[in-house]
């Protein structure tokens, strides 16, 4: 790939970009068009769409942070996942495409008085976005997972759609032949091509300001053992390392105010249903979703290969085990809450890997438990066989009867929690008690220094959050051009 | 967390993972049980530094009841018995086995055999 920096000891650019994920991508390709000598610095490796099969183990160890063995400690503790590789989460999410939610926004912007925040503009954003990654509904019929939930909600009469994702299908392809159009496909040719240069395998341990430049002291290889360091030079530094590694690094560099400490997921629990058909779809996930109780609680589908049916079905494993020899007539779903709990995110000195922390409020606890119990029925109205929840204890649900049972043995504490959807630990806004970064991202008494990912928004929005965080991205890094072009008007803002 | 990184977590964590497999999938060939344990501590080495640290205390604890007399039975009994914390590490060590197991032999049965395939049969 043209763009990709060799390792060297000191390297100097005009703007720093830390993360190539949803947030860095965008930030990177508007600076470099807009002639800014960009650098990208990447924690992990470049990785080819086509040479890793997605959800596979595989693609966990050489895409995802810590072969995809992270948590949330807490009780219970909640699983989660980062991309770790050239796109970020991009290239390893579902690919799933929500708008940015517009009431959301606006409560947001009322909330933690974020300056100059049109819902309009952040609407037009999302058109061009649509645009460059191409966002589409499937081809044909959906897969018979995603069918299920299709099925079964229309049985209940509940509301759900199709929902399109970021992927180019080709001439006569179905359901399973997409391209994901991450930001490896996108937005970082985009950047290459307007002269940005990018460092994989290059993690930023800490960033010092002199308060003319910014220099960020980092470590190359894959973090494994002791690699050489170098430094990176820049006037100009955007975080966008995702909303765990943001205020880890914000805080290694001792910015810590409001940094960190209101982390926000979508807290889910699943369960795998089994029909009479084979409805197993090993490497891609169903494109239906159920919003009938929206915002508090979704429903929709996993990737469900064999290893993932096995693995959710080992919190009751002695009473699930016969289940797994019919994987293939097998699938997994989910139920996502909007939680009112929150976690915390804290570097500590000496240590390589922030702490991280998350704690489920009552009525967390009491959502998920209810979602998991409508999740089941929904599976049972599209002809689900039996279910088997994730939790200890959990009983084979046959039928409406079982609910019940189910519902009293269930206790979060005793569930698989997981969630993909991580941000919030950045706030944006001009609310001091509240936000780590002003209305356009620029951390709040810092020099130099910009957010650009998850991080900022304010909460969790309910929705799957890469477009938001894309539109949030564009907006930000417009204005930083607007606000360059105005303090430098008559030079020429590119190489120097 | 360099001290931590440096205490290999193969010999903690390698004998509680082959016995817990061992009892979860009595039918598993050993070579694919011994390849399951040793994808079970890469990913256990590649942990978050936090985590991994209380991993390993735990490990270590297990790894020593192992080693006494009758604490073969102890941690039998700790591995069918979901207790704060210490139910953590045997839920995390029987995950990555059973994930590993199943996405790489999909058709393995639940005890953990496998169906004569044409590649078993010699020529």
């Amino acid at each position: 790939m043209s763009g990709i920096e060799p390792h060297q000891i000191h390297l100097r650019a005009q703007v720093l970009v830390v993360g190539s994920g949803a947030g860095g991508a965008t930030t990177a390709a508007l600076l470099a068009e807009a002639g800014f000598d960009v650098l990208i610095a990447e924690e992990g490796p470049w990785v080819d769409q086509d040479t890793v099969t997605a959800f596979s183990l595989e693609q966990m160890d050489r895409q995802y942070r810590s072969g995809g063995v992270t948590v949330a400690l807490g009780l219970p503790s909640i699983a989660y996942t980062e991309g770790r590789c050239a796109g970020g989460g991009t290239e390893v999410n579902s690919g799933l495409y929500f708008r940015p939610p517009l009431d959301v926004v606006e409560r947001w912007r009322r909330d933690f008085r974020i300056d100059g925040l049109d819902v309009d503009e952040l609407d037009d954003i999302a058109d061009e976005v649509e645009l460059a990654i191409n966002v589409t509904t499937v081809p044909g019929n959906a897969t018979p997972a995603s069918e299920i939930l299709r099925r079964g909600a229309a049985a209940l009469n509940w509301r759900h759609s199709e929902i399109p994702r970021w992927m180019k299908y080709p001439a006569g392809g179905d359901a399973i032949t997409g391209k994901r159009q991450s930001m490896t496909r996108t937005y970082l040719p985009r950047a290459f091509a307007a002269g940005a240069r990018m460092l994989v395998d290059t993690r930023v341990d800490r960033l010092v300001s002199n308060g003319l430049n910014v220099t960020a002291h980092v470590t190359y290889g894959d973090g494994t053992g002791r690699t050489p360091g170098g430094a990176i030079t820049a006037a100009h530094v955007f975080v966008c390392g995702g909303a765990i590694q943001t205020p880890a690094l914000l805080q290694r560099s001792g910015m810590r105010l409001h940094i960190g400490r209101s982390l926000a997921v979508h807290p889910t629990v699943k369960l795998s249903a089994k029909f009479a058909d084979e409805v197993n779809v090993p490497d891609d996930v169903p494109v239906h979703q159920v919003k009938e109780f929206a915002p508090d609680l979704s429903f929709g589908g996993s990737a469900s290969h064999s290893g993932l049916v096995a693995l959710a079905l080992t919190d009751e494993w002695k009473t699930f085990a016969p289940a797994i020899e019919d994987w293939r007539r097998m699938t997994i779903y989910y139920a996502a809450i909007t939680s009112e709990g929150r976690g915390w995110v804290q570097a500590i000195p000496k240590v390589r890997d922030p702490l991280v922390t998350y704690r489920l409020s009552h009525r967390d606890r009491e959502v998920l438990r209810s979602g998991l119990a409508r999740l089941a029925l929904l599976t049972l109205e599209a002809g689900a066989t039996e279910v088997y929840p994730s939790f200890r204890g959990a009983p084979v649900v046959r039928g409406r009867g079982d609910l019940a049972t189910m519902q009293e043995r269930f206790a979060a504490s005793k569930a698989s929690v997981m969630t993909v959807h991580l941000c919030s630990t950045v706030p944006l806004g001009e609310h001091r008690d509240r936000c780590g970064a002003d209305s356009f991202g620029k951390v709040h008494g810092a020099d130099r220094v910009w957010v650009n990912d998850a991080s900022l928004l304010p909460t969790a929005p309910g929705v799957n959050p890469q477009a938001t965080v894309m539109a949030f991205a564009i907006r930000n890094a417009r204005h930083f051009i607007e606000e360059q072009s105005l303090r430098q008007p008559h030079t020429n803002r590119g190489r120097t | 967390m360099l001290v931590m990184r440096s205490v290999p977590s193969a010999p903690l964590v390698g004998p509680f993972a082959d016995r817990l497999l061992a009892l979860d999938f009595p039918a598993l060939d050993p070579a694919r049980r011994a390849q399951a344990i040793e994808f079970t501590i890469r990913r256990v080495d590649g942990l978050p530094s936090v985590i991994r640290f209380g991993v390993t205390v735990i490990a270590a604890l297990f790894r020593g009841l192992l080693a006494v007399p009758g604490g073969d039975a102890v941690v039998r009994f700790l591995a069918r018995t979901p207790l704060p914390l210490l139910g953590e590490y045997v839920r995390m060590v029987r995950s990555l086995g059973y994930a590993y197991i199943f996405e790489t032999w999909p058709d393995t049965r639940a005890d953990g055999s496998c169906p004569v395939t044409q590649e078993d049969v010699p020529a």
